[in-house]
């Protein structure tokens, strides 16, 4: 089990997972709502696409909730990120909902439709509004919080900090 | 003013890590369309949607490269990181580049059933740049601590480390050094400089018109105190808002449990000085050798 938690927090990357993954639903969404919108120039072409891109980001998703998961179990449950990793998680959970819906909506017309209809692009514009938030929560986390900076380098700070002269921690 | 907006200081969270998601989700999809379109040669269109993913792809790295220049420009000259961001942005540059020429080599094949062999091997190995590349921002943010805590501060940070001197006086053996830093002179109001002596990493903070020094690294992982922000006399760390008393080094505010070190300024004949101790006085098995 022991390396099943390391491979999702990253420790074998020195990289946390997360964050990797996410960025493939992060992008396929919102963009599946810029094709969703040009197929009404373009086509067939942009149903498919959109199609295409909404698939992907829900198999990225499944890589990515237990990564979020055991990142979200390391952040101690009085901490403000602790709450903030809550809400993002709800979010996340809802935005991946909304676009496993819309895929279903639209698995029986995008090899024909050259329009996306009304019903699944309302879909792709609340999933997206919804993820933004949502992935900006899990921004702050990081570039607010702190939450996982330094977490995998602290030996080699630890090292730079005592030849710079400075009290440091017990290990 | 455009400068914070581009380093997205009024969101709290900077914009270039928030836009390459576009980049790296959209090339990697445009690849896996040009290898479903080898293995499903009979479904329509997969070959002009890996077209429209990689176009959508490069517009929006063009605009993620904007902030990503601003975010560059800010990291601290000698910090370790600065090698990893230009090797960062080179690589990003040349993904860029072969992303464009794979673009126009495969606009004028649209209407084939498979991705022909020369985008395709382009794609593979934009893919494997851009791997690594991203890798690389990765670590930026989480190995060292690129924008982390950034919008926290309303000062400039300091551009570079200054590596003074150390001049003996008349008592060689004396424990403690006095040196003269002329730069504290032109240091604004909860600005910071970035000091090194006799091996030492010490910040420098100006509040209410004195001069506090203090070690840079923080005592919980490490973080730049010099980039932090000053207030009410307390320092607080970019990474993990630990807080520290300026003038006696005590925590003030966790997750740090360790006082800094702490360093006397003082003027002497005009000028700001700070007493430093020798470097051989710190450490007892140094002084055996």
């Amino acid at each position: 089990m022991k390396w099943l938690l390391n491979f999702l927090k990253g420790k074998w990357l020195k990289h946390p997972l997360h964050p990797i993954i996410v960025h493939v639903p992060m992008a396929m969404w919102p963009s599946a709502l810029i094709f969703d919108l040009l197929s009404r120039w373009n086509g067939n072409v942009m149903v498919r696409l959109s199609f295409y891109a909404i698939i992907f980001g829900l198999v990225a998703s499944l890589l990515a909730v237990p990564s979020g998961l055991v990142d979200w179990s390391d952040v101690k449950k009085e901490k403000p990120a602790w709450k903030i990793g809550l809400y993002h998680m709800i979010l996340n959970l809802v935005v991946a909902l909304l676009f496993a819906i819309n895929l279903g909506l639209r698995i029986h017309t995008f090899r024909e439709a050259i329009i996306v209809a009304g019903a699944p692009l309302a879909l792709s514009i609340i999933g997206t509004v919804l993820l933004i938030g949502s992935a900006y929560l899990g921004g702050l986390m990081v570039y607010d919080y702190g939450i996982s900076v330094g977490r995998m380098s602290k030996k080699k700070w630890r090292g730079i900090a005592k030849a710079g002269g400075a009290n440091l921690p017990a290990e | 003013m455009l400068k914070d907006f581009l380093e997205g200081k009024p969101l709290r969270h900077p914009l270039h890590p928030f836009l390459v998601h576009f980049p790296i989700g959209l090339f990697i999809l445009s690849l896996l369309l040009d290898l479903a379109s080898l293995g499903f040669p009979s479904v329509p269109n997969l070959v002009r949607d890996a077209f429209y993913a990689m176009l959508l792809g490069i517009i929006t790295a063009l605009i993620a490269a904007v902030p990503g220049l601003v975010d560059y420009t800010d990291i601290r000259s000698d910090h370790p990181g600065k090698r990893t961001a230009t090797t960062h942005l080179t690589l990003n540059l040349v993904v860029v580049g072969l992303y464009g020429i794979n673009l126009g080599v495969r606009s004028s094949t649209l209407d084939q059933l498979k991705t022909p062999v020369a985008p395709l091997v382009l794609s593979l190995v934009g893919i494997a740049l851009l791997s690594v590349s991203g890798y690389l921002g990765g670590r930026l943010v989480y190995d060292e601590g690129t924008s982390v805590g950034r919008h926290k501060r309303r000062t400039p940070t300091p551009e570079d480390t200054l590596h003074l001197a150390v001049e003996l006086g008349e008592d060689k053996r004396a424990d403690t050094i006095v040196v003269p830093i002329p730069e504290a002179e032109s240091l604004g109001e909860k600005e910071t400089l970035r000091v090194q002596i006799d091996g030492q990493v010490i910040a420098i903070a100006k509040l209410a018109g004195n001069f506090y020094a203090f070690q840079e690294f923080c005592t919980h992982r490490f973080g730049p105190l010099s980039e932090g922000s000053v207030q009410d006399f307390n320092v607080q760390c970019p990474w993990h808002s630990s807080c520290f008393d300026v003038r006696t080094g005590k925590v003030t505010q966790g997750p740090a449990k360790v006082d800094l070190k702490t360093f006397k300024m003082e003027r002497r004949d005009g000028k700001i000085c700070i007493d430093v101790p020798r470097a051989k006085s710190r450490d007892p098995h140094d002084q055996e050798t």
